[in-house]
């Protein structure tokens, strides 16, 4: 250790303070953990954020978070940010689950509203194709199985107990491998029933053939049962109080300090080097950046396991996006936007959709939210926040360059303006009051995120959520380095990347109280 | 659900219950059977990302003209110059006797221009200016200096504008329309651009014989002169006021670019104000910090003049000094020699956002670019921010 001169010393770091380095950070902190948190960029949150545009202020990712729930139904998320680290942040309901509309869908235009509560969903999507209700009662509890055995499986801790779990959650340990599609075809839910089920692929990012099951079942029954929750000043409201939080607890943040190396020494973390040439002492490491950047930018060459490597040569980064972001002079209403979720699938199938992002045509899907629709005061009276969302793979826009970039992504955003205006029948375009496009670069810009990736690694089969906790313990190629965000074991979104970090807290505290008992 | 259904899923396959028994032994192959190659450290988006947005730029002076007896011109070159959008500025960053500073400059060249390395600045001496007075005596032909890379909105999108810009100048305010002239001349942009420039005289107008030959060479171009100390044939005398856009603009539908003093716009709002116009179809450039704080409505008379302890926490480091009620926050940092981060310098772009610890500030509302979460929770703009007592603060380090 003799070659650095360490000049302060913390229990853990963590690198990076979006969404699963301030849970981490937070938690970290609240165990009495000398804690300290260092982020390249001057704010918290990653992409949950917000930016100021004239008399606007916009939500850059965020499109509703799951497992949240009312007070008195409270989900994981919830628990954590509101019960355990009693954040007081104003949250906000959104209003239906989504509205689907598939205008080229085989038998005429698909356009339907979806409410959330699990019986109200199933009234609804019977009325829409009718004799549908025992498949898709038999999907949905199929779906509740699977939320019950992670609860389950996280619970444990990484002690799973097989025979438990073969006596209580057989078909979920059946299912586990499959598809969505799979699990369609298997109980035999009707064709139009499943396109309105699937609706929320896109926010995966994954085609149905590809979705693992059950990852996509869970998502789904938590914003059927739960509902889905904002909160009210954007996103920067609620990663600005977990700043807050953290220093109470007397953990430390530093902004504008980009860690550039992670110190290993005989496969042990033992500090980071600071962009400004500090050296700080500690043996965990949290990292709220994924395995691509860390094992091949932060830890020196020779200090990588080969194994690492390896793990991340086998996974495929998930896409980036393109989002255009509206301030409209007009309200929502008399633009005749009426609902906060938009699915637009322009092509009949996830697969065909799936293949347009990973190209460089005109968008094919979006995901569109009106903020006013759950937050009518977000923008000043008479005026309304839309953002038109699609996703792109980063490497799609590799030929992309500094000339061509402006004129590249307003291409896209006019034409993913435009296929709204049109599927939806509303007129935006003359009340454009502000406007941004955001790209792969904007995200990399800001974040730093591997090839402007804002999912992380790609939820196959293979890779899903189960074994990746499953093999929670397995993973730690270099001793005190755990994972937490998107690229880690609980897969992306925001209410994964929360809750990674307090397990990955969590299994830090339990280390370091290890190891001063030994 | 109301009824609790009892579902047992047929297998699907075979082997489902050995599938999940091998999803962990499965997973473990698939990385024990990936290649060991070298994990691409930059991306393309990243890499693009790095081209397009540098944190900072360093710069050689090759060429200083005169524009006019109050302002200069600077070419500045270097292998490598960030492309921009015709409209943005760059920070300059200034080492004035220990002091860190920065000054936002428009830059007035072509984004074509940039593709060969270089930016055109355009900077008018300021009477009281510290700053402007260091740069005309010691920025010559050969002095390195650094920038930040291409910052700001104030640039023409078509999804937004109408497709005629009237575009308002005031003294150097001409910077930026200088820049998006060319860059329609180049065929980078596509816009009518009809320009209403300001100046006292005919000899403070700068750049006239550019863009009189880019008026000439390109329909799209409209340059009207508006002299308000000198009568003149040919040129519009006066103000610019609604009267004169109104003559100019035409019937097509037009937006309202303006940059200039704030004296100007001070004017010209009340003008634009006849108009008719909606809020997006008038855009303003911002125009630098707050120099006289103590005339905006609402800052409090028996402040003026006041002196402030200042409490300035960075990293580890923790330094106390003195700062003055009609001075931002970020100028007393600088002239404590503290280097701060700081771009736009009028509290819109976030850059130099702070945690105030403890204390009272003052803020323009027009200058108040802040986060709704940011004001609940006491962070401010050091840049547009005025102390009304003693402050603590915590800065990120730059």
């Amino acid at each position: 250790m003799g070659e650095y001169i360490f000049n302060r010393e913390y229990d853990v770091i963590v690198i990076g303070a979006g969404n699963g380095g301030l849970t981490a950070g937070a938690i970290c902190a609240k165990n009495g953990l000398r804690t300290l948190i260092l982020e390249q960029h001057n704010l918290p949150g990653g992409v949950a954020t917000s930016f100021v545009r004239g008399r606007f202020e916009f939500e850059p990712s965020l499109h509703e978070i799951s497992d949240f729930g009312p007070v008195d139904n409270a989900g994981a998320v919830r628990n954590l940010l509101e019960n355990t680290l009693e954040l007081g942040v104003e949250w906000m309901r959104v209003p239906e689950a989504y509205r689907l509309i598939i205008p080229n869908e085989k038998g005429g235009r698909l356009d339907v509203c979806m409410p959330f509560g699990v019986d109200a969903y199933i009234d609804k999507i019977e009325s829409e194709d009718p004799g549908c209700r025992p498949y898709v009662e038999k999907f949905i509890a199929l779906c509740k199985e699977v939320v019950d055995a992670f609860a389950y499986m996280a619970a444990s801790k990484g002690n799973v107990d097989k025979k438990y779990m073969q006596a209580n959650f057989g078909n979920f340990l059946r299912t586990a491998s499959y598809s969505l599609q799979s699990i369609f075809d298997a109980i035999k839910v009707p064709y139009k029933s499943q396109k309105i089920i699937s609706a929320y692929w896109c926010y995966l990012g994954l085609d149905v053939n590809k979705l693992n099951f059950p990852t996509y079942a869970a998502m789904f029954y938590k914003y059927l049962s739960k509902g889905a929750y904002i909160p009210r000043y954007r996103s920067h409201g609620f990663t600005v109080a977990l700043d807050k939080k953290i220093r109470d607890f007397g953990g430390t943040i530093e902004y504008k300090t980009k860690v550039v190396n992670i110190l290993v020494e005989n496969n042990q973390v033992i500090g980071v080097k600071t962009e400004y040439g500090e050296y700080i002492k500690t043996s965990n490491i949290i990292a709220n950046t994924n395995a691509h950047n860390v094992y091949g930018k932060l830890v020196n060459k020779a200090d990588v396991p080969e194994m690492a490597v390896k793990s991340c040569n086998s996974r495929d980064i998930g896409p980036s996006v393109l989002v255009a972001y509206l301030g409209l002079n007009k309200s929502a209403f008399e633009l005749g936007i009426h609902e906060y979720s938009y699915f637009i699938y322009s092509k009949p199938t996830t697969k065909e959709i799936y293949k347009g992002f990973c190209s460089f045509e005109d968008p094919v899907g979006q995901a569109t939210v009106c903020l006013n629709n759950a937050i009518p005061d977000c923008s000043p009276p008479g005026t309304s926040i839309l953002y038109l969302t699609t996703l792109y793979h980063g490497d799609m826009w590799k030929d992309v360059t500094e000339q061509d970039y402006v004129t590249t992504k307003n291409k896209f955003a006019k034409a993913m303006i435009k296929e709204f205006e049109k599927v939806v029948g509303v007129s935006v375009t003359p009340y454009i009051e502000e406007i941004e496009v955001a790209s792969p670069v904007t995200l990399a810009r800001y974040t730093d995120a591997y090839n402007g990736s804002i999912y992380g690694y790609e939820i196959t089969n293979w890779d899903s959520v189960i074994p990746r906790l499953l093999m929670i313990k397995d993973e730690e190629f270099i001793k005190g380095l755990k994972f937490s965000g998107g690229f880690a074991f609980r897969c992306h979104g925001y209410a994964s990347s929360l809750l990674s970090g307090e397990t990955a807290a969590l299994l830090t505290v339990k280390d370091i109280k290890a190891a001063k008992q030994q | 659900m109301s009824k609790k259904l009892n579902v047992k899923i047929k297998a699907i396959g075979l082997l489902d219950l050995l599938a999940f028994k091998k999803l962990v032994p499965n997973r473990k192959k698939k990385f024990e059977e990936a290649p060991a190659t070298e994990i691409r450290k930059t991306p393309p988006m990243n890499e693009l990302a790095a081209k397009l947005h540098p944190k900072h730029q360093k710069f050689t002076i090759t060429d200083v003209v005169e524009l006019t007896s109050s302002m200069k011109q600077f070419e500045l070159s270097s292998d490598t110059a960030a492309y921009f959008r015709a409209g943005q500025y760059v920070s300059v960053k200034l080492d004035i006797n220990g002091h860190k500073v920065t000054r936002p400059y428009s830059i007035m060249s072509s984004p074509k221009a940039a593709l060969s390395g270089k930016y055109m600045l355009g900077v008018k001496k300021a009477d009281d200016g510290f700053v402007t007075e260091y740069i005309f005596d010691n920025w010559k032909e050969g002095t390195v200096i650094e920038t930040s890379g291409p910052e700001g909105n104030f640039y023409y999108e078509d999804i937004r504008d109408a497709k005629t810009i009237i575009g308002i100048a005031g003294g150097c305010g001409i910077t930026p329309f200088f820049s998006m002239a060319q860059a329609i001349r180049d065929g980078i942009e596509d816009f009518n651009l009809c320009l209403l420039y300001g100046c006292k005289t005919l000899n403070d107008i700068a750049l006239r014989k550019e863009l009189d030959v880019i008026a000439q060479t390109d329909s799209r171009v409209k340059v009207v002169y508006v002299l308000s100390d000198e009568k003149k044939e040919g040129y519009e005398h006066g103000f610019i006021t609604a009267d004169v856009i109104k003559k100019y603009a035409g019937d097509e539908p037009y937006s309202i670019f303006m940059c200039g003093p704030q004296v100007m716009y001070d004017f010209i709002s009340k003008e634009i104000a006849k108009l008719g116009l909606e809020k997006k179809y008038v855009r303003r450039e911002l125009y630098g910090q707050i120099n006289n704080v103590e005339k905006y409505e609402g800052f409090p008379k028996d402040k003026v003049g006041k002196k402030y302890k200042l409490t300035i926490h960075m990293g580890q480091n923790t330094t106390i000094t003195e700062a003055l009620s009609t001075e931002s926050i970020l100028v007393a940092v600088e002239r404590a020699k503290i280097k701060a981060p700081s771009l736009c310098r009028t509290g819109e772009c976030g850059c130099c956002r702070s945690r105030l610890i403890a204390g009272d500030v003052f803020i323009v509302e027009d200058t108040d670019g802040r986060r709704m979460a940011d004001k609940k929770f006491g962070y401010v703009h050091i840049c547009s921010s005025f102390p009304l007592s003693d402050l603590e603060i915590e800065i990120p380090v730059e």
